[in-house]
């Protein structure tokens, strides 16, 4: 009941309300405007919805959307796991970080969906090529994150260590890593959704199965309807996927800090 | 070649010996530091005021071990200071905590570092937390904590380790007067129970001659041993008693006038 009350008395219930509304007028406007159009054009939002329900129900988008996650997932955990590693090792030693460095640069002056062609050339039509794309997308952001986490450490904090007599191992894991966590997580929730769109567009270039070939597969034969089925596919899969990111991330910082509250605020980092 | 210094009245003993410091720039050597000369006796309070800018924190972290002298040495109980030394509590301006660890997380994090998380050395860390009062506090977060019970944390983490010196770099300069004056009382309770000596810089005279045996006066740069008072001031003190004493005021008047 008290929480109730709070609940009127905020801001929250207004900010709800207005994104109910704004929702369903946009909804609205959609069914209005695909009404003059031809439905190959765009299709009315209610047979965009039986036409999910149906297919969704029926089981048909299960493998698509079983392949799409698996080569989210695998390009994010490969490529994350790559430039977390990689990003330490450059924070940690000067001849890492001038090795590292120019090569970094390089892979991301160059636009990775380019590469697209030639992997499926090597790889095949299968899930590889979609893995290593999602991979190289989602590295750099983790890369910079665990870099800019590490080396922002405070110089006093480093100070402590030194007269503390802490090793180099000690000093990361005790204070850098730690210290580094909320950027790294900022640098996954990025990698996550870069991941999301590097696996799709990867699937354009050749693919038999997963939301992106499904996309392709409509184009061909004209049936946009089941385009839209893919695109809310997609966008529910990446608000899946960016709630996944948050649990995790309040349960780790709920662990280090206590509350994802003041503290955190007081230690300059946005929540 | 240190016998006679002897185990007991060594461990806390600080000989400073032709201490210089500079610094490469762009502009040429900067000298931080010239020929500093001091001996501090164990359980010695020393008190260390200057300009800003005059090396003070230079100075200490040259006694502590985390930068070297250019020329000169540090020694402490006869030994010659080449790294941060096991025997030595640093307390610095800021309380320096993590914050992703508890109070008491907190006070333990040097036996951890050392390898030593010991059930025994868990209590010693609830004992320094009873003496610096935070005993109500152990599983708060600094976050939570107040400026001064901050720093509270941080003096209890430099003693827990039973250190012989204890290295102070305006440990009190960030929080309010009132905080700091009671601060100040307890500093010198807790130095009584524990007999460390102790180098205190501050560029805050009436806490220097307050706190201390001796106050080194230092000149700006380059760094110099300008005087070197004696406090002669009973013990215990409170500031009631301090400040109602007229060898206060005139040493008092005596630092000013060389700090101008």
């Amino acid at each position: 009941m008290r929480r109730l009350l709070r609940f009127l008395r905020s801001e929250a219930w207004l900010g709800r309300l207005l994104v109910i509304v704004s929702a369903v007028v946009l909804i609205v406007v959609w069914h209005l405007w695909a009404r003059t159009n031809s439905p190959l054009i765009l299709p009315e939002p209610g047979p965009v919805l039986e036409r999910l329900l149906d297919y969704v129900g029926s089981g048909r988008a299960n493998p698509h959307i079983w392949i799409t996650v698996q080569e989210i997932v695998l390009g994010f955990a490969l490529g994350g796991l790559a430039g977390i590693g990689l990003g330490t090792l450059a924070s940690e030693f000067g001849i890492a970080r001038r090795v590292i460095m120019p090569y970094v640069i390089v892979t991301q002056a160059l636009p990775k969906f380019a590469l697209a062609p030639i992997l499926v050339i090597w790889f095949g039509f299968g899930m590889t090529p979609k893995v290593i794309i999602a991979a190289l997308i989602a590295f750099f952001p983790l890369l910079e994150n665990t870099y800019l986490g590490l080396t922002t450490t405070p110089a006093e904090m480093l100070e402590l260590f030194r007269a503390l007599r802490a090793g180099r191992w000690t000093t990361l894991t005790k204070c850098r890593a730690l210290h580094a966590v909320p950027a790294v997580f900022s640098g996954l929730r990025v990698a996550l959704m870069l991941a999301l769109v590097g696996a799709v567009v990867a699937e354009y270039v050749g693919a038999n199965k997963g939301l992106g070939a499904l996309i392709i597969v409509s184009q061909g034969t004209l049936d946009t309807e089941l385009m839209f089925v893919a695109f809310v596919q997609l966008t529910v899969l990446g608000l899946l996927l960016d709630q996944a990111h948050g649990l995790v991330y309040r349960l780790v910082m709920r662990r280090l800090y206590g509350s994802v509250g003041a503290e955190m605020r007081a230690a300059g980092v946005s929540v | 070649m240190n016998d006679q210094t002897g185990e007991l009245s060594g461990r806390g003993h600080i000989e400073i010996d032709g201490l210089t410091k500079t610094y490469a720039s762009d502009a040429g050597d900067i000298t931080a530091l010239q020929g500093i000369d001091f001996d501090i006796a164990p359980r010695e309070f020393v008190g260390i005021v200057g300009p800003s800018g005059c090396g003070k924190s230079t100075l200490l972290r040259c006694v502590g071990g985390l930068i070297a002298p250019s020329v000169g040495e540090v020694r402490i109980g006869g030994d010659v200071v080449t790294e941060p030394d096991p025997r030595i509590g640093y307390v610095f301006q800021q309380a320096v905590l993590l914050p992703w660890r508890r109070v008491l997380d907190n006070v333990m994090l040097p036996f951890e570092i050392a390898g030593r998380p010991t059930s025994e050395n868990r209590a010693k860390a609830l004992e320094v937390l009873q003496m610096v009062g935070l005993s109500d506090y152990l599983n708060h977060r600094p976050g939570e904590l107040s400026g001064g019970m901050q720093q509270r944390v941080s003096v209890a983490r430099a003693l827990v380790v039973e250190p012989s010196i204890l290295l102070m770099d305006e440990p009190f300069g960030a929080l309010d007067a009132q905080t700091r004056d009671s601060m100040n009382v307890e500093l010198l309770r807790i130095w009584n129970e524990s007999q460390t000596t102790v180098v205190f810089v501050t560029h805050d005279i009436g806490e220097a001659l307050f706190l201390s045996d001796r106050v080194m006066v230092m000149s700006v740069r380059p760094g110099r041993v300008q005087d070197v008072i004696d406090v002669d001031l009973p013990r215990p003190r409170t500031f009631t008693e301090v400040e109602a004493d007229e060898r206060f005021w005139t040493l008092r008047q005596r630092i000013r006038e060389q700090l101008n």
